[in-house]
């Protein structure tokens, strides 16, 4: 495995590691973009109101359906009403398996997050007259994003384990060693594959801490709170997140 | 709600494929790069056209490289699919793939009307469907009615059958009976009077039809037949004939030669048949083959056959 690693014909071949990463990647992004504009909206009216809980239960039933089976379902359900040579057909099962894999731990911990929000806090800011779209935008999703963010990282890595199957409906992305190496007996491609794939959960993973860190206010974070565990947070690290709620865990 | 949310789902996927259409379909527009790409002489039909199969069917030998080495195919591209499963046959029928690796029995293939074309120079080793039987049960009663059997068979009645039991779904027991009937070989007799046999079958639904045509007509001839179907792969089935668990199953030529003797290279037909004759082990015969054939074959659709004036492999190789 590590000489195969080592092969930069490996890396630099079409359709090799570089190749392959750049397509991993851009199918997470597009599952991740597209699940934000859904979820986190949603997720902060769903808190912001208290309606709708049960949009968070029907999302994460969702998540129990078994991805592969759903992939080539929706392949051949879709199939028929997309003609031509692209990869269109491919491509959208996949992007709407990862998205509803993505979707909800997002949307769960953006409603938890809401719904954690100190009342009185939210009570000071409708007293300052704010209105509830000043309420959501200033004050409840500042509050809520240390919890946005740990359901965001819990969807990146799924998003970033599970792309793999792209390469079972014929798109490439790093699934492609994993599939072929598994194929022709070449158990160091397949191996070299998913190392490559946990490897890339882990880094995104580091990557959004970090983007966590400089995105949470300090207030937030706990610099400023009574919490008991604020010494954690004001040695400099990475501040402590509230346990997530019981639902988003996998 | 839930349908508009959906609904929007597919809406805001689609957006976002559309933007990214344009840089992600540039490597797979076979059209216009593939006649580009093809050696010398003028384009090629192949380099026109996309192949598609499973991820194995492009590096192994009989693969795209043996398409390449013994034909002097070469495809505009090549498409990961599946084996010859729903991913393949999909994409053949709505043209994301030119041509598909699909077996010759496979049940889509009369269901749409797909062409199968012919390997003249038998780059897929044979694979004829024959009994293996365990030679003190093969009376000449019994082989001469499985022979019969094997008579009558071919790749398109096991195929048409095959759309009965896989697509269907109809009993596998009530088609064989159905096909004897057609054919003649439901009349009852004496020929395998008195004989005792326990019939087998691999874990595929064809294999399980094959056991249930050989022991109708057994029946028929008055033999004593017990059925112990779907027993699984030929590692487990073959210690079962040899030790009398079962006495019969159906087989295909190529493969079995390749379990009993993984060196042999025939690959026509007789050369097989012949091959593996001599390569049965010891308590083990095989009988008459039939001309039915479940092996790998290059498909393409009637469009694209007419289009391009296909019948065979070697017709890709010819400028078009």
């Amino acid at each position: 495995m590590i000489q195969w690693l080592n092969d930069p014909g490996n890396w630099t071949a079409q359709g090799g590691i570089f190749d392959q990463l750049w397509a991993h990647l851009q199918y997470a992004l597009i599952a991740l973009v597209v699940a934000i504009v859904l979820a986190l909206p949603l997720g902060l009216l769903i808190g912001h109101t208290g309606r709708g809980r049960w949009l968070v239960t029907v999302a994460n039933a969702v998540r129990s359906l078994p991805v592969l089976g759903l992939l080539i379902l929706l392949y051949v359900m879709l199939a028929p009403h997309i003609h031509g040579r692209g990869d269109t057909v491919y491509l959208l099962p996949t992007e709407i398996v990862l998205i509803l894999l993505a979707v909800p731990p997002l949307l769960a911990s953006t409603v938890a997050g809401v719904e954690n929000v100190d009342p009185a806090v939210r009570d000071a800011a409708a007293g300052m007259g704010m209105r509830g779209g000043q309420v959501v935008r200033k004050v409840e999703l500042p509050n809520a994003l240390p919890l946005v963010f740990s359901g965001l990282r819990s969807a990146t890595l799924q998003v970033i384990a599970t792309a793999t199957v792209a390469a079972y409906l014929g798109l490439g992305g790093l699934g492609r060693f994993v599939y072929d190496g598994q194929a022709s007996q070449n158990f160091a491609e397949r191996n070299a594959g998913a190392l490559l794939v946990a490897l890339l959960a882990v880094v995104a993973d580091l990557l959004l801490a970090v983007a966590q860190r400089y995105t949470v206010s300090r207030g937030v974070s706990g610099r400023f709170s009574s919490r008991p565990d604020a010494s954690t947070s004001a040695e400099g690290g990475p501040p402590e997140l509230p346990a997530p709620p019981a639902t988003h865990t996998a | 709600m839930k349908k508009a949310l959906t609904s929007a789902l597919v809406a805001a996927c689609a957006t976002v494929l559309a933007a990214c259409g344009s840089s992600g379909s540039s490597g797979s527009n076979g059209l216009s790069g593939g006649s580009s790409a093809s050696a010398g002489g003028g384009a090629t039909v192949a380099s026109k056209l996309v192949l598609g199969g499973s991820p194995e069917f492009k590096t192994r030998t009989d693969g795209v490289p043996g398409l390449q080495r013994v034909y002097g195919v070469t495809f505009g591209s090549y498409k990961t699919l599946d084996a010859g499963g729903p991913l393949t046959i999909n994409a053949l029928k709505n043209g994301q793939i030119d041509a598909g690796d699909i077996f010759t029995t496979d049940p889509s293939i009369p269901a749409n009307g797909f062409v199968v074309l012919q390997d003249p120079k038998n780059l897929y080793a044979a694979q004829n469907v024959l009994p293996l039987i365990n030679k003190a049960k093969a009376t000449p009663g019994v082989s001469s009615t499985l022979n019969a059997v094997s008579a009558k068979l071919d790749t398109n009645t096991l195929a048409q059958l095959d759309v009965h039991v896989i697509t269907d779904k109809q009993d596998p027991d009530a088609v064989a009976k159905g096909w004897l009937a057609s054919v003649g070989l439901n009349k009852t007799g004496t020929a395998a009077q008195g004989a005792s046999i326990k019939i087998g079958s691999a874990n595929f639904q064809e294999s399980v039809l094959l056991a249930e045509i050989y022991a109708e007509a057994l029946r028929a001839q008055g033999a004593n037949i017990t059925t112990r179907l779907n027993i699984g792969s030929r590692e487990t089935y073959i210690p079962g004939l040899k030790d009398g668990s079962i006495d019969l199953i159906p087989e295909y030529s190529g493969v079995l030669l390749q379990f009993f003797d993984p060196k042999a290279t025939a690959v026509s037909s007789a050369d097989v048949y012949a091959a593996l004759q001599k390569a049965v082990p010891a308590p083990l015969t095989v009988l008459d083959q039939s001309s039915a054939e479940d092996k790998d074959a290059i498909v393409v659709t009637k469009t694209t056959a007419d289009k391009y004036h296909l019948t065979s492999i070697a017709d890709l190789a010819k400028n078009g």
